[in-house]
């Protein structure tokens, strides 16, 4: 054994886990974190599942004989079936949102003969599409599953499915809403991603180079200049936009580029046309989700100024951001799975209230066209950002920004012997 | 030669001006300023004045608060009571204006690293000038007083402590402000360092009508530097004068040993 290892290790253990940084950072943060995290997660998985088995189905039928009732009665028995009775899906369409349904399947007129037949028979399959989570199409498989149980009592691959999805009621003959989602998906996770990334780096820039200027006293030096306090803060705010900015445009490159190297695979097989379907923002959409990004950075940027002028030096400035980051990866990490709509209450209302996840329910809602959603995000933050930037303009108007560090000094300085004094 | 002389006479004109009564206005007046921080009473009660094209000691152990008055003449900290004036201008109430006249040398303040001497002698310039050309001579001004030559092209980070000293100490007195507010403006450098910086403050002093306060817990080196020192001690003032007067009065040999036997230690 090297002599003296054992005390090295020894007091390294317990210098790490005195500081109170490393403690809550490394010991008591992922313990809390990630419970909770998972529960929300499964609680949300299995409303969302929930929601799904009540799947209320439009059925279609143009066949009149027994074999398309007794269909319709097996279906009956997981699934609200709601018998429509219209010719032609297109005029199905317009009733989905009276019966609150999210499925319509049209029986052929040769059904039952071909069933009695044993013959396969050909049977539509409509699913709505709202672009919302992964979980989405979970009312489309449960469909998927009964259709595969009544095949094996009945007789193998006698009902074959075509599917097809409704996008913003228009019908696109052909398209798997599974295939379409898990396409989507990776438009799903980029984006969550890129906020978690784009506002832990840029809140790291703001409070470091706060926290720089303190413990280099240039922000002393700063606050005796005959400028205006506001400017200064202004100009530190504009600075760490501008290199986020830059920094998440280099970033949105190369994940593009790295998503693309995969996605070209899977779309090949697809065939899935975004712009035919409908599913790209239009300018207005990207112009909201813009000004969404922006004004969410900007939250982040002040949230992480105001924060770091408590800390002593760009260690604890850092660490302090730190512990703010579990806010932004929380909504972040629960929203690149599921649709907000599909949260409990409760856990909707905390990811409303945080400003870092309407950029994410944004990105999702301007695909489907839901502009009004964007809206209000970006109003809500702007209020949350202005109360935030009052704030940091009055901690830089007073003697505020500098008397933090003080007082810790006053009371180290206190807490050594009276003498020194 | 001319000059000195011209000084020379305009200051007796002044002493005379005071002496008959007509009220000159005083660089700083600092009347019973009492700053607590939390438990802490930093400033008990302390007043002083100096005068215009003064070098102004304040000097003290650590935690004699040094630093923080001169942190409330300078604008960056509020005294919980008392008032302090500037050229008569309140450091309250008017703190903007205060801000135009003085700049502020923190102690053991750094520049900003990844910017070279020469940039963050013209970024500081900016905020004190109208235009260009006045830029451009504080910086040859600054490019003067610190000496760095060439080396004023490097970054800051590259700098050992006494050149960053050096290269603050130019920054504060380029604009040739009327007061320049100093905290420990040679502390933890060598000899040599320390000599440069002091003969800057002591040349521009002579030859720019600034006024200098600054604070330093090196006694001695403030005796050959300061016209008038103020002793220090848990926020009150011990004994204040000329250095050759306090010394004869206590009957030292230096500030040193006036100071020990003020507060009791000899």
């Amino acid at each position: 054994m090297l002599k003296g290892f054992a005390t090295l290790v020894f007091k390294e253990l317990k210098e790490l886990i005195r500081d109170p940084k490393i403690f809550l950072g490394m010991i008591i943060v992922p313990l809390v974190l990630f419970p909770v995290l998972g529960l929300v997660m499964s609680f949300s998985m299995q409303t969302a599942q929930e929601t799904a088995a009540r799947t209320t189905v439009l059925v279609l039928n143009h066949d009149s004989g027994e074999s398309s009732i007794a269909f319709i009665a097996y279906l009956n028995r997981s699934l609200r079936i709601v018998e429509v009775d219209v010719s032609t899906v297109d005029e199905a369409v317009p009733l989905l949102s009276q019966n609150n349904a999210t499925e319509i399947i049209e029986i052929p007129e040769d059904f039952s003969q071909n069933v009695t037949a044993k013959l396969s028979v050909q049977v539509k399959f409509f699913s709505v599409f709202s672009g919302t989570g992964i979980f989405e199409s979970v009312g489309s498989s449960v469909v998927d599953d009964i259709v595969q149980q009544f095949n094996r009592e009945v007789s193998p691959d006698i009902v074959v499915s075509k599917k097809s999805v409704i996008i913003k009621g228009q019908i696109a003959e052909g398209v798997d809403a599974q295939a379409l989602s898990s396409f989507l998906l990776s438009q799903a996770i980029a984006m969550p991603i890129t906020m978690m990334i784009l506002l832990t780096y840029s809140m790291q820039i703001a409070a470091t180079s706060v926290a720089m200027e303190k413990e280099e006293k240039t922000m002393e030096t700063l606050l005796t200049l005959p400028i205006d306090r506001f400017a200064i803060l202004m100009g530190k705010l504009s600075g760490s936009v501008i290199v986020a900015g830059v920094g998440a445009l280099m970033y949105l490159v190369g994940f593009n580029y790295y998503m693309s190297s995969f996605t070209s695979t899977i779309s090949t097989n697809a065939s899935l046309d975004l712009t035919s379907l409908g599913l790209v923002p239009s300018i207005l959409g990207y112009l909201l989700l813009g000004v969404s990004l922006f004004v969410t950075l900007l939250s982040a940027l002040a949230l992480a100024v105001i924060v770091s002028a408590f800390a002593e030096d760009v260690r604890g400035a850092q660490s302090i951001v730190g512990n703010i980051s579990p806010i932004i990866f929380i909504p972040a990490l629960l929203l690149m799975y599921l649709d907000v709509n599909a949260l409990p209450l409760a856990v909707k209302l905390v990811i409303y209230a945080i400003p870092f996840s309407h950029p994410i329910i944004a990105s999702k809602a301007i695909i489907i066209g839901d502009y009004w959603t964007a809206a209000f995000g970006i109003i809500y933050v702007s209020a949350f950002t202005i109360a935030i930037m009052y704030f940091a303009s009055r901690l830089f108007a007073t003697e505020k920004i500098l008397t933090a560090r003080l007082k810790f000094r006053g009371l180290r300085r206190r807490g050594k012997t009276p003498n020194e004094q | 030669m001319d000059f000195a002389w011209a000084r020379h006479n305009l200051f007796r004109v002044y002493v005379m001006s005071y002496g008959a009564g007509v009220k000159l206005s005083l660089a700083i007046e600092m009347t019973d300023v009492v700053k607590i921080f939390g438990n802490i009473r930093a400033l008990d009660g302390l007043s002083f004045s100096v005068k215009p094209r003064e070098i102004f000691g304040l000097i003290g152990p650590n935690g004699a608060g040094k630093t923080t008055a001169l942190r409330i003449v300078s604008t960056l900290l509020l005294p919980t009571s008392g008032s302090v004036k500037v050229f008569s201008v309140d450091v309250v109430r008017e703190a903007a204006e205060v801000r135009k006249i003085i700049t502020y040398l923190p102690e053991e303040a750094g520049a900003y690293r990844n910017l070279s001497g020469f940039e963050y002698l013209e970024f500081m310039a900016k905020f004190n000038s109208k235009n260009r050309d006045e830029v451009r001579e504080m910086v040859k001004e600054a490019t003067e007083i610190c000496g760095l030559g060439e080396r004023l092209k490097d970054k800051a980070k590259t700098y050992s402590k006494g050149m960053k000293r050096r290269l603050l100490v130019a920054r504060a007195l380029m604009n040739k402000p009327k007061l320049a507010i100093l905290d420990e403006p040679t502390s933890g450098l060598d000899i040599l360092h320390a000599y440069h910086v002091r003969e800057i403050i002591k040349r521009y002093v002579k030859e720019h009508d600034v006024t200098v306060l600054l604070s330093s817990h090196n006694m001695l080196e403030v005796e050959h530097l300061c016209d008038k020192v103020t002793l220090l001690n848990k926020g009150k003032i011990v004994t204040e004068g000329n250095p050759q007067e306090l010394k004869e009065k206590f009957g030292s040999a230096n500030l040193e040993e006036v100071f020990a036997k003020v507060v009791g230690f000899a």
